[in-house]
């Protein structure tokens, strides 16, 4: 009788063994470095949470063809050696994509994923990582800091009343992220008739900017682009509130979001900003999901970016694994495939990806500071011209 | 053979590199693990080898400058950066061979050294440090204003070395090529600082007027100890951009000239094997935080972001501890555990 009971306890614990095998499709794993202590923790931890929640969110929800997404996250604290380090982990693991952060992990690392065919999609949006010929490996889903730069300058100048020439200056950090959008910047801001004045360089740890903003005000600047991160330009618009600056200010993506009304106590009234997607609450087909999952509670639009980059990335992999490529080239030639891919209105336009052109869109979201909130002005949508592609 | 005591009948045996058979075999054992360790381990632990390797030659050029010379230098992650920007410059855009691109890299960084090295003649202490840190900046600005050499804030892709038809383009091909760069630069070091320039570097940190007065070229040795630090520097520079295959601005930043300035006051000023125990401890030990912090926020979840942010200051909490209790360096305890074993059980 033991032994008659023995066989039937073997018999179906075998048969747990090769049923729970059979459904238990191997996990798709995927790298995560975000920086949720580090210099950029500020905007790095929304992202990162919009990146994992959108991953628990498809692993909720039938993952990928039935597979489930393994992405831990790793906080490498913006430590670029750590997110070496962490990257040769991944390649190790044989991970088919890494979620990454930002310029100086994202830069370091583009040659050595362009080598190791590992795609990489992150949330530097330097325009030289658009070119395929220079970062083949390398995707991001908003507007490259150039044509943000631009989009502002082209709102600008059709909104200009007066004959004269629109005067702009330009305000940046002298780091590479600062750097970047400058030269195409201003040959756009030449070519459609703006005065061009000079830089002013403002460090992005600067906690006072007075002799940059006396400069700006003696040349009279009627447009400053500001090229920092949310800390140094809210130093920046207080400065210039308290200098009585005449001046509008215009910012790229990481120099002011919802967290900059108490930064820069009221200073930021009309300042734009140029957003990579839409606003948390707007009225898009995409929000309602988003919002589930954040339980209604606010979100900054980092969030909604990161939880936009792990959309496109989901829709790659969920390609890649029906063609039987689950590796990076596989997904790399599922981004690349990617057209006219609608994130329910979240991003600010479609994104589409080809073999010659990374660059997810034209589009930027002019959002203006109205009574300490983020309004959205207007919507630019930029030709996407060959010139421009990695400038 | 030495019997009981160290007998030295002879300058040669006195001067020789690898005293006694023991540490001869101790040293071929160490050369046979080092051959070995890629078919060891693999991956990031692999990469942070790498990392060691070069930080080595780095850490060795700054102490022949501050260790030996006494010159304190605050620019060595600059340095890094004209050798790294030089053989990228040289191998990527001028398409010459990494063979040609690493030693021009530690020519041109060693002219770039003295060049920043003229102030001290008349500067010595904290005053050649700021006048080293003003090094920083100028080249740093360089770095990411030089745009047509060095591609500006975009930076410049380089190639890994190339044999015939075999490129080095795994980490484990590569670790053998910066290896023997080390293995070379760190045996040349060791008979630098035994020879007449040797003598005459120590001479000026240990006492300047003494040495002026031995006749003994302050303006001369000074000089050529910036240059040779900054050849080290530049070819560890160098190594480092064909590992990583990138080379930027944000990679030399003042923060890399302390960490290398830390090596060697953790590993001994004025020792070799205190600059290789320096490189090995500073490029370990964040990883081994790193370990050791996840490790308590898998067992505690809810301290996992107190944890994460005290690692950076539980690293420096190290480093002041460390020179707290071992001011002397790691090369000193390594003395001291060395005169333990070899006078055991009789301390006298």
């Amino acid at each position: 009788m033991k032994q008659t009971m023995r066989v039937v306890a073997m018999v179906a614990a075998m048969a747990l063994f090769v049923t729970g095998a059979a459904f238990s499709a191997p996990a798709i794993k995927v790298g995560h470095l975000a920086d949720l202590t580090g210099a950029t923790g500020e905007v790095g931890k929304p992202y990162a949470q919009g990146v994992q929640d959108y991953k628990d969110w498809v692993n909720k929800n039938g993952g990928i063809n039935g597979k489930q997404i393994d992405m831990p996250m790793f906080d490498y604290a913006y430590d670029k050696n750590k997110a070496v380090n962490q990257y040769k982990k991944y390649k190790e693991d044989g991970v088919v994509a890494i979620q990454g952060w930002g310029s100086g992990d994202t830069e370091a690392l583009s040659a050595t994923t362009g080598s190791d065919k590992i795609p990489y999609v992150s949330a530097s949006y330097s325009a030289h990582l658009t070119d395929p010929k220079k970062a083949p490996y390398n995707f991001f889903c908003a507007a490259d800091y150039s044509s943000a730069l631009r989009a502002g300058l082209k709102y600008l100048k059709d909104n200009w009343k007066e004959k004269r020439a629109p005067k702009v200056v330009f305000i940046y950090p002298n780091v590479p992220y600062g750097i970047a959008p400058i030269k195409g910047g201003k040959e756009y801001a030449k070519e459609i008739g703006f005065e061009v004045l000079g830089d002013e360089n403002v460090d992005l740890k600067a906690i006072e900017a007075n002799s940059q903003l006396l400069s700006v005000k003696n040349k009279a600047a009627d447009f400053a682009w500001v090229g920092g991160t949310t800390n140094s330009t809210a130093v920046i618009l207080k400065d210039a509130k308290k200098l009585g600056l005449k001046t509008k200010f215009f910012c790229n993506i990481w120099g002011a979001d919802e967290s900059t009304p108490k930064l820069a106590g009221g200073a930021e009234e009309g300042t734009l900003v140029m957003a990579g997607s839409t606003l948390y609450g707007s009225k898009v087909p995409g929000m309602k999901q988003l919002m589930k999952i954040t339980n209604n509670k606010p979100q900054v639009t980092h969030y909604i970016r990161g939880y936009v980059s792990m959309m496109v990335l989901t829709e790659a992999l969920k390609i890649a694994d029906k063609k039987g490529q689950l590796n990076g080239p596989g997904v790399k030639a599922a981004l690349e495939s990617l057209k006219n891919f609608d994130t329910g209105g979240l991003a600010a336009n479609k994104i589409t990806f080809t073999a010659t052109d990374h660059r997810p869109f034209m589009t930027t979201n002019i959002m203006a500071f109205e009574k300490g909130k983020l309004v959205l002005k207007k919507t630019i949508d930029l030709p996407r011209k060959a010139e421009w592609l990695g400038l | 053979m030495q019997y009981c005591g160290d007998f030295r009948t002879t300058y040669e045996k006195d001067v020789k590199i690898f005293q006694t058979p023991f540490i001869k075999i101790c040293m071929g054992f160490l050369g046979v693990a080092l051959l070995a360790l890629p078919y060891l381990i693999k991956g990031e632990y692999l990469w942070i080898a790498l990392q060691i390797l070069i930080a080595v030659i780095g850490a060795v050029g700054l102490n022949i400058l501050t260790g030996f010379t006494g010159q304190i230098s605050l620019g060595q992650g600059a340095f890094l950066g004209v050798g790294a920007y030089t053989s990228a410059y040289l191998t990527a855009k001028m398409g010459l061979s990494f063979w040609v691109g690493v030693p021009a890299a530690g020519l041109v960084t060693a002219m770039a050294g003295m060049v920043f090295g003229i102030p001290s003649l008349r500067l010595k202490g904290l005053y050649l440090a700021i006048a080293t840190l003003a090094s920083q900046f100028i080249l740093e600005w360089v770095f990411i204003r030089w745009e047509p050499v060095t591609g500006g804030s975009y930076g410049i892709a380089v190639p890994r070395p190339v044999i015939g038809n075999f490129t080095f383009e795994s980490d484990g091909s590569y670790y053998y090529i910066v290896l023997a760069f080390t293995v070379a630069m760190t045996l040349f070091a060791t008979n630098l600082i035994r020879t007449k320039t040797g003598r005459a570097f120590m001479a000026v940190r240990d006492h300047y007027i003494s040495a002026e007065i031995m006749g003994i070229s302050l303006y001369k040795y000074r000089l050529l100890s910036f240059g040779i630090s900054s050849f080290y520097a530049g070819v560890a520079g160098a190594l480092f951009g064909h590992a990583l295959k990138f080379v930027s601005s944000e990679q030399f930043n003042i923060g890399v000239s302390i960490v290398y300035l830390a090596m060697i006051i953790i590993g001994g000023l004025g020792s070799i094997i205190g600059s290789i125990f320096g490189a090995v401890f500073m490029i370990l030990l964040p990883k081994l935080l790193s370990v050791a912090t996840t490790m308590i926020s898998a067992d505690f979840p809810s301290v996992t972001k107190m944890v994460m942010a005290f690692e950076q200051g539980i690293f420096g909490l190290i480093i002041v501890l460390f020179l707290i209790f071992e001011p002397d360096g790691l090369a000193h305890r390594w003395k001291l555990i060395k005169a333990y074993w070899k006078l055991y059980p009789f301390s006298y």
